[in-house]
This record gives structure tokens, sequence and C-alpha cells, in this order.
């Protein structure tokens, strides 16, 4: 029995409830035929031009990832968790073995952490790019930066075939370490590719992120304040564009980050065009690690043989995606399959910023939204 | 050795059960970083409120449901963690408690961590754990996808799945 | 018909492959693919990419059924054909075929974007030998 004061106060009301429908209120539906990227729909309750509120309906691509992890043995299912976003496989891959590895005792050696950042990073890159092409380019109508981004993330995925053998679909992690030691003409590519994918960072800033177009609408669109953004739980860009200086790479350093050098961007406005900048920020930061990454590479083994089994237990694995952090937590039963994994990412945190944020704006402004946001359906409903 | 000045976790462990004795059940402290106690579920808004106004914890990044069909159980764990105070904000706290099988009924965390109201809903619908209090308690992801029982349940078998 | 208008379903991950077509590497525009059309009425050709989840498929009927015919279904990547990876999970439709008639169905997880622009120009192939008025 409490007797806190601050229990008379009603509490106030949560900002997911839906407004009441109004005379003057129509109720429109964006989706769930490819509103954007993926499947989802927001229901949109307007009044003329203005947002009243929404209520987001996801589900459209549920597969049951959580469900399928419990029927599958830890190895094998690797590529069902990094189907989820398959733009980003590296990370979803890594924060499942994480755990997996913590359980079983299995430590990674350097040269195997490095040649895990490194791919993770272009991983990133390539995960940017993507949303740079649609969810800021296509969704607002601007389709030659789409074209501009897609042409360079082909370099970027040509590079991951040379290294990984598959163009989107790693499977890269088992647990253990990487499955494949860096090729003989790797380096010198990846490095010919960083020195012309900065100068197209240029190029970008002046079509896209200068152009008066997006600024006006991005600007002072979708504001997110810094107490919101912690009281909503967001990560990732939303959070680092709302002034939250927090990446798990630095917060809980895993693979190579204790010892590379590099800059975590955040912005303080908290509107869509702060989070515009986080992620083209990010990308130049991740030229800078992945070029600190081939310098310092040290030799040695890249891997270490783990047993097939997950010892009873329960452990927690978190990276930073693209998205945000990423956690998983993997429940051992002393068999080959996990008994449970649970998977919280970026995408489905965010989810509760489109109630928040989608409110009082004008209509032509839930694509910058909705765009800024990065939310990727498919992750969200694994 | 005696008199080593208590770590981050221990002190915030032996905070939370000064303030409820009876209410925290056990807590373990798994390496660094990684905290876990285990509460009565009555106490949930008590022990959340205390977790946020006075130790920092302001949001929740996942709740998840483990049904333990044997101990016939199901538990909920709340993984939660602080952005506001750089001191433990790489901490996660899993706040873990058990609830009866056949009727699972928890009261809503979202009154004080509003960032738990989707996770709460997805667990309604895959564990068939009922959140009292719940502004919006309705069906997330398996609206049309699956109208049975609770679908992550364990004794809920799919005889196809895994076979090939 | 040459120039075929996709709607594309980006149900799941094999949408990323399709967008990699569109991109200017391979340059489908070259063939009359534009994914242009504001209107389901104006397309022709349905892409289903990747997995149909039951939640989807009623919406994916209802798309087809409003587009003018005569129109064409691609079915892209193996989850789409039968099922893939996802094939025992319990919110999966396995058999698209039995929503509606499939002209091409594209293997791979997910198929490479070459794949797709051979299976546009055999598509192609396919309707400059049917009749259009049967």
């Amino acid at each position: 029995m409490t007797t806190n004061p601050d229990q008379t106060k009603p509490p106030a009301p949560p900002i997911t409830i839906t407004a009441a429908k109004e005379p003057s209120t129509l109720d429109v539906s964006v989706g769930p035929q490819h509103p954007g990227s993926g499947h989802m729909r927001i229901l949109m309750r307007v009044d003329g031009d203005y947002i009243v509120s929404v209520d987001p309906d996801i589900g459209y691509v549920h597969r049951g990832c959580e469900k399928i992890a419990e029927y599958r043995t830890a190895v094998s299912n690797i590529p069902h968790l990094e189907r989820p976003c398959i733009i980003d496989a590296i990370h979803l891959n890594w924060g499942y073995v994480l755990p997996i590895q913590e359980l079983q005792g299995v430590v990674v050696p350097p040269r195997g952490q490095y040649i895990s950042t490194i791919a993770a990073e272009m991983n990133r890159i390539m995960s940017h790019l993507y949303w740079l092409a649609i969810n800021a380019g296509v969704f607002s109508g601007h389709t030659t930066i789409f074209m501009y981004a897609f042409g360079d993330r082909d370099l970027f995925i040509e590079l991951a075939e040379m290294l990984t053998g598959a163009r989107l679909t790693y499977s890269f992690l088992p647990p253990g370490g990487p499955r494949r030691d860096l090729p003989a003409e790797f380096q010198h590519r990846l490095l010919q590719l960083l020195d012309y994918f900065e100068r197209r960072l240029v190029e970008y800033d002046r079509i896209f992120l200068s152009n008066p177009l997006v600024v006006a609408r991005a600007k002072g669109v979708g504001i997110l304040k810094r107490e919101e953004a912690i009281k909503l739980g967001v990560t990732g860009p939303v959070l680092r564009g709302s002034g939250v200086k927090y990446d798990v790479r630095k917060v809980e350093p895993y693979g190579a980050y204790a010892d590379l050098d590099f800059e975590i961007p955040t912005f303080e406005e908290g509107d869509s065009y702060a989070r515009f900048l986080v992620r083209f920020e990010e990308m130049k930061e991740s030229i800078k690690i992945i070029r600190q990454a081939l310098e310092k590479m040290p030799k040695g083994p890249i891997a270490r043989k783990a047993p097939l089994i997950i010892p009873e237990g329960e452990a927690i694995g978190r990276v930073e995606s693209s998205r945000g952090e990423l956690t998983y937590m993997v429940k051992g039963d002393n068999s080959d399959k996990p008994s449970r994994v649970k998977i919280m990412n970026g995408s489905f945190r965010s989810l509760i910023a489109f109630p928040y944020l989608l409110r009082k704006v004008h209509i032509a402004d839930m694509p910058i939204i909705y765009g800024s946001l990065d939310y990727w359906p498919l992750e969200a409903d694994r | 050795m005696a008199n080593q000045s208590p770590t981050r976790e221990e002190d915030l462990v032996n905070k939370l059960k000064t303030r409820f004795p009876e209410a925290i059940k056990s807590s373990k402290i798994e390496g660094k970083r990684r905290i876990s106690i285990t509460f009565d579920k009555d106490k949930l808004l008590d022990i959340a409120q205390f977790m946020r106004d006075e130790l920092g914890f302001d949001h929740v990044k996942g709740v998840a449901g483990v049904d333990d069909p044997t101990h016939k159980k199901i538990e909920v764990l709340y993984f939660t963690g602080s952005l506001s105070k750089p001191e433990i904000e790489d901490i996660i706290l899993v706040l873990q408690t058990e609830l009866a099988r056949d009727n699972p009924t928890i009261a809503t965390a979202v009154s004080v961590w509003e960032s738990a109201h989707f996770h709460e809903r997805e667990t309604f619908e895959m564990f068939g754990v009922k959140f009292e209090g719940h502004p919006d308690l309705r069906k997330l992801l398996t609206l049309d996808n699956w109208d049975g029982p609770p679908p992550m349940l364990k004794d809920i078998k799919f005889p196809e799945m895994g076979q090939r | 018909m040459y120039a075929l208008w996709p709607v594309h379903i980006t149900t799941a991950c094999c949408s990323a492959e399709f967008g990699a077509m569109m991109g200017p590497r391979l340059d489908p525009e070259r063939f009359g693919l534009q994914a242009v059309a504001g209107s389901l009425r104006q397309c022709d050709l349905l892409i289903v990419e990747g997995t149909v989840t039951k939640k989807m498929a009623k919406r994916l009927k209802i798309v087809y059924e409003q587009m003018a015919k005569p129109r064409y279904v691609v079915a892209m990547g193996d989850c789409a054909c039968s099922g893939g990876l996802f094939h025992d999970s319990y919110s999966i439709v396995n058999d698209v075929h039995k929503l509606f008639p499939v002209d091409v169905y594209i293997p791979g997880c997910p198929p490479r974007p070459e794949a797709l622009l051979s299976a546009m120009l055999k598509l192609r192939e396919k309707i400059r030998r049917e009749e259009v008025f049967a």
C-alpha cells in the first residue's frame, strides 16, 4: 500500500487512443496495398486537410518467426531470423548469435570480430541507401535519388557477394565466427569503392539534403521532443534525431567497436530533417569505421568451432542495427533447438511514434514522417 | 573481499529490495549490465513507479511471454532500460513474474511506461495474457491471420512444423 | 501488349530485389516496365513478391479483381511459388495459384534481379503467343 500523493492525480490519457468520430471527419485507409515499403495499414481519421488521429494496423506480413524459431535447430534458424529485415541481414544474424555464444561459452577470435564489423558496417551503408532511395526519396516524390542510391547500392552488394557468396541473405555469422575469410581482391576493391562513395555523398547532399523542396517539406515537421522520445521508448536514428546520444556500439561494445574511433551523430531538433541528417552522417561514420578496421585487421583464425547444443539458461544480446537497438533473448534447454527466442527490434519500438506524431498535421506531411521513422513492416511483424 | 563498495547493479538491487522487501522474490545479477528481478505480480504498478521515478528506468524495450506447461505457469518479462541517466544507460533490468497458466492476468504497465503499449497487445494475442486496464487491448498481428487459441503456447503444436 | 505496367505487391523480402531490378543497373524501362500507374485499373501485371499471409491474401484477391483484363500474374520467390522457407507457419498461404491463375513462377530466395527481368521477357513471349480475344 503506497501513499504516494501523485496517485491522486488522474493519469494522462495515453496518446494511442483513436479520436472520436465527429461528423466532420472522414476515415481514410492508407494501404494495405503498398503504402510505401512493405505492407501495413494506417487508418487515418482526417478533418479536411488535417489528420486528427491514426490507428496503425499491422500484421500483414506476420510470418510467425518466433514460433518457427522453436522448431528449427539453432544454426538453421539463422536464415529465418535474417529474413525479417533482409536489407540488414548481418545485424539480425549477429544479434541472434551473441546470446547463443554467451550460453555456449564460445569466444570469437579477434580477426573474426573485425571481419564481422566490416560486414556489419557495409550492411549499414546498404540499408541506409535503401532508406534514402525509397523512404526518403520516393515517399517525398524524389525519384532521382532513388536511381542514384540504388545504383550505388548495387556496387556494395557486388562486394558483399564477393565476401559471403550471396547478394542479400548472407547467413554469414554462425555461432563461433564468420564463415569465410576476406578474399584476395576484397580489401583493394572495398577501399576503391569507399573513395568513390565519399564523393557521391557530396552529390547526394546537393541533390537531396540541400534541395529546397526537401528542406521545406521536412524541416519542422513531425517534431519529437527529447523527453517524449525517451518516454515512448523509440530507438535508433529516431532517438538520436531527438537529442539522445545512445548507440549500442558505444554503450555495450561488441565486435571490434571498442578499438575503433567513431562518432555518434546526434541532432537536437527532433524533426524529420534531423532524422534524415542522422542517417546521412551515419553513412559517413561507417566509411571511417571500415577504413580503420581494414587497416588494423589482426592476423589469426577467424572462427572457433561451436557446439550444436544450446546449454540450459537464458541470455540477452543486442546490436545496433540500422533501425535501432536490436535485442534478442534466447532461452536454451540443453537441446539443439532454442526453447524461446524473443526479438525486440527498432521498427516495432518505433510503431508507437505513429499515433503520437501523426496528429494535427497535414495529410501531405504523413509520407515524410513515415519515411523519416524508417519503419520496416516486415521487421516489426516478424 | 569484504568491504568492497557495491557495483551499480548491486546498488540498484539493494534499493529495490529495501523498498519492497516482500514483493521482490528473488534477484540475479548475470555478469555486467544484466539484472533479473522476480517479483509478485500484484505489486507491478508500485514497483514500476518506483523504478521510473527513483531509479531512472524510463522505458520498456519489450514484453515477452514464456510458456512453461510443466510448472503450469506463464512468465511475463519486462525488459527495461534507462535513457535519461547516463550512468546506468547500459543496464538491462528484466522484471519477471509468474502467472497462472489457466487464467493469466496482470495489471497493465502502460500508465507508468507508455512504451509498453504495443508490446502488451502482442503478448495478449500470442499468450492469452490479459492486461487489466490496458486502453486498447485487441489483436495486433494475428487479426486476420490466425483465429485459433494463442499461437505461442507450447501445447499448440503445428504438426507440420519442423518436418520436411 | 508490349509495355507491362506492374502493380507490385511488396508482400515480403523479395521486394528488395524488385527494387534492385527497377534501378538503373538493369533499367526495365527500356522494356516498358514502369511502376507509374496510380490506379490499379491501368496496371496489367501483378507481381506477388514473397510470402503471402492470410491477412494479405484477402487484399491480394481484391487487388487482382480490380485490375482490368487482360491481366497477368508473376509469382516471384520461393514463398510465392510454394510457401518457401516459411511453409509450415500458421499464418501463411502456401498455394497462391488457388487465389488466381499464375503465369510465370520464379524460384529463388530471393531471385536475382536478372532472373526477374528474364521472367518479364518470358512473359512477353507468352503473351505474344496467346490470343487476346480467346
